[in-house]
Order: structure tokens, then C-alpha cells, then sequence
């Protein structure tokens, strides 16, 4: 069993801040860090009262965007890269994070994040990007793989693979989403702990652990259900290599005490102190 | 093909429901289609809340046959499209939509704030014309 190699300035279990239960959030007494989506934000401020009153406490705020395409060919828009910086800098995060995806291409949005092809010149785009989006940003940056439906067909190198020469070229952290990662696996009919196992553990700054339902014959990451318990028992086999691990949850929030629950439940899963008291 | 026409092709077949790019895997295009068109309704709800609950249980076969082919533009842009598309709304959803059209100037492209002199006179002007 691999030592674990924290890496990047989180600790702890945190949640993904969200307007609908902020109330819930801003007293929740042990939260370790709160990650918020940078697109939600006014670049120049105010933050929202209860993401504040969280920061004045001094819990450490993540920037994570959910719109920069960096995977897209297509060049990353200044004006993109210019806002995400300002709510980096706005919310004195000390980290932020974006996707290993793309959101746009020839003109036309996709509203979702979409999956690239695991080639070559995916990894220069991405790099290209990233560099744009570092020499702006003055706090490490870290990538989150997504979880797809659809596959390319002409993939060149294996995820684990494609992952490692993406995070050499950019410098950047990895965020690992065990949910997606579980999601790709079984609509794969792959093992997601031989997925797990083949990851660059060193890179890891922190976890997303989010719910997701079988919809049309495939698991789908939706956030929106609870945490399944196959995904429960990836972190568990995890318990200990992990440095930071988050809830996200974009909707269908359920009752304050079923969000207890779900948060006990994965930080004890993950090994870390519970939040919630 | 360069990444950026392959990235193209994939996107105009998600949102528009244009044709699965080569090798890709029909079935998995059409899921995914219906997970971004599913996505789309939520948020579109969540902006939108009086005319989607106007909708009830319909609001996701109805919102989506309207959608389909029309590429996204944000969820406040999409739910004002659609409901400036139909016919008639219930009062809770005409209340809705008049105080976005009182707040903010959209000519279909993008919205702009009113300025409070604008504001007054579009709510004036509406107090008379609604019955």
C-alpha cells in the first residue's frame, strides 16, 4: 500500500458551497474547506453572506470552473480566464480547479461538460490552455477528469496514461472524483479500483465524492441523488491515502439531518474528522 | 480531422441532435443527448421556477420538445425564449415573466438591465394593459 503524499495546502472534508443551503453550510462547525463554483460568483465581489461568513472564519475557499473549456481546441477566452483569477484572488483561495473537458466548440455551447479524446494533441491543447490560465492565476491549479457517457473512438492512451501526461505538461494537481471514476468503470464494465490504483496518487490535492442514479441502463453522475454505496466503498478502500475529500451536490437537496448523514458517512469513510459537530 | 472539427461534430450531435460522428457509439450519443437535454430542464426550472411548475409534470416533455435542435444559451435566455413562446401562461408565470420584462431589456440576443426610469414606465404601462 502506497504511503500517502498530500499534495497542496488542503486537509480535511469539505462540501461544494451552494446558494440553496448555505444556511445549512455556514453552521456546520468543522468544515475544512468549502468549494464554491467560480462562474457563480461576481468576479469583483461581494461574495454571497454565507460563503463570506464561512471565510471570515477562515475556512479556505476553492474556485472551481466549470466553463473555461480547457480541453477544448479551441483557445481559452481571456475574458474567462481574466474572471476566474478575479474570484481566485476575490475569495483568497488557496488553491483553484477546473476540468479535464470541454464545453464549447464551433460556436455552439454544449452546457455540459464533455469528454476529450485521450490523444496527443488533446494533451497540447489542454496544456496550451492551462498555460494561459497559470500565468494569470497565482495559486496552484488542480484538474478534475469527468465522468462520460460517450467514448471516442480513437483513443491513443489509456486514462491512466492520458492523466499522468496531462498533469506532467501542465504542473498541475489532480482532482480525483471517485464518483466519476466508479461511473466510468461500471457504464465501462471495467474495475474501478484497478482504475484507482493506476492514478499518480503524489498529485492528488483533494476528492469529490458526489451521488448519482442508473438512469436508461447507465450510472449517471447527476449530483443530485445520494451517494451510492458502491462509491461509499471506494473511498473506504481509500481511507487514509485521501489528504481532502468534498460532497457535491448541485440539487434536490434533502432534509438538513439526511445531509448530516451523507457527510458522517463519508468522512468516515474517507478516515477524516467528521464536520458536522 | 483536427480536434476542433471533431469537437464540433460531437458537439452539434449532442445539442442539435445532428448526426453521431463516426465511430461513435449511436446509443451512448443519444444517453448523453438526453442527460445535457435533462441538465438544460433542471437549471432552466431553477431560473425559471412559476413557469416551470406552470408545466407540472409536463415541464420536461414540454420544455425539451421545444429545445430540441435549439442550441443552449444559458438558462435565463432559454426559459425567457420559452416562455415568450407560449400562447398563454397560468398568473403565476405571466407574473414571472412581466417582472423579467420590466427588469430587463431582451431583444432575444441578450438581456440588458432597465434603468429605473424604464423600469417604472414598462410596470405602469403594464399595470394598464394587464387584466
Amino acid at each position: 500500500m502506497r504511503e500517502p503524499h498530500p499534495a497542496g495546502p488542503l486537509r480535511g472534508m469539505g462540501i461544494g458551497w451552494r446558494p440553496e443551503i448555505a444556511g445549512f453550510l455556514a453552521g456546520l462547525p468543522g468544515l475544512a474547506f468549502a468549494e464554491v463554483i467560480a462562474e457563480s460568483l461576481p468576479p469583483h465581489g461581494p461574495l454571497p453572506t454565507g460563503l463570506a461568513q464561512l471565510s471570515e472564519r477562515g475556512v479556505p475557499i476553492v474556485p472551481h470552473g466549470v466553463k473555461l473549456s480547457l480541453g477544448g481546441a479551441e483557445p481559452v477566452e481571456p475574458h474567462r480566464v481574466e474572471q476566474f483569477a478575479a474570484v481566485a484572488a476575490l475569495t483568497g483561495a488557496p488553491l483553484a480547479s477546473e476540468h479535464i473537458a470541454f464545453v464549447r466548440a464551433g460556436g455552439i455551447e454544449a452546457g455540459h461538460l464533455l469528454p476529450v479524446p485521450r490523444t496527443r494533441d488533446a494533451v497540447a491543447a489542454i496544456a496550451a490552455n492551462c498555460a494561459v490560465l497559470q500565468s494569470t492565476l497565482d495559486v496552484p491549479l488542480a484538474l478534475e477528469p469527468i465522468a462520460t457517457l460517450v467514448e471516442w473512438p480513437d483513443d491513443e492512451l489509456t486514462e491512466a496514461d492520458f492523466l499522468r501526461e496531462v498533469l506532467d505538461r501542465t504542473g498541475a494537481l489532480l482532482l480525483l472524483d471517485v464518483a466519476n471514476v466508479y461511473a466510468n468503470a461500471v457504464n465501462r464494465g471495467e474495475d474501478p479500483f484497478e482504475l484507482l490504483d493506476a492514478l499518480p496518487w503524489e498529485r492528488v490535492a483533494y476528492c469529490h465524492i458526489a451521488g448519482g442514479a442508473e438512469i436508461d441502463g447507465l450510472y449517471q453522475d447527476t449530483h443530485t441523488h445520494r451517494v451510492p454505496p458502491e462509491v461509499l466503498d471506494l473511498v473506504s478502500s481509500l481511507a487514509g491515502r485521501l489528504p481532502a475529500v468534498m460532497l457535491e451536490r448541485d440539487g434536490h437537496y434533502p432534509p438538513a439531518a439526511d445531509l448530516v448523514t451523507e457527510l458522517d458517512a463519508i468522512a468516515d469513510a474517507a478516515g477524516l474528522a467528521r464536520v458536522t459537530a | 480531422m483536427s480536434l476542433a472539427r471533431r469537437q464540433a461534430d460531437l458537439v452539434v450531435a449532442l445539442v442539435t441532435g445532428g448526426a453521431t460522428p463516426a465511430g461513435f457509439d449511436a446509443a451512448r450519443v443519444t444517453a448523453a443527448r438526453e442527460q445535457l437535454m435533462r441538465k438544460r430542464a433542471g437549471e432552466v426550472a431553477a431560473a425559471w421556477p412559476a413557469l416551470s411548475a406552470s408545466f407540472g409534470t409536463r415541464w420536461y416533455a414540454e420544455f425539451s420538445a421545444w429545445a430540441s435542435g435549439r442550441p443552449p444559451r444559458g438558462s435565463l435566455r432559454d426559459g425567457w425564449d420559452f416562455a415568450r413562446s407560449q400562447s398563454s401562461l397560468d398568473a403565476l408565470a405571466r407574473a414571472e415573466l412581466a417582472a423579467r420584462e420590466a427588469g430587463w431589456r431582451y431583444d432575444g440576443t441578450s438581456p440588458r438591465r432597465r434603468s429605473a426610469v424604464s423600469r417604472a414606465l414598462v410596470m405602469i404601462g403594464a399595470r394598464f394593459s394587464s387584466s
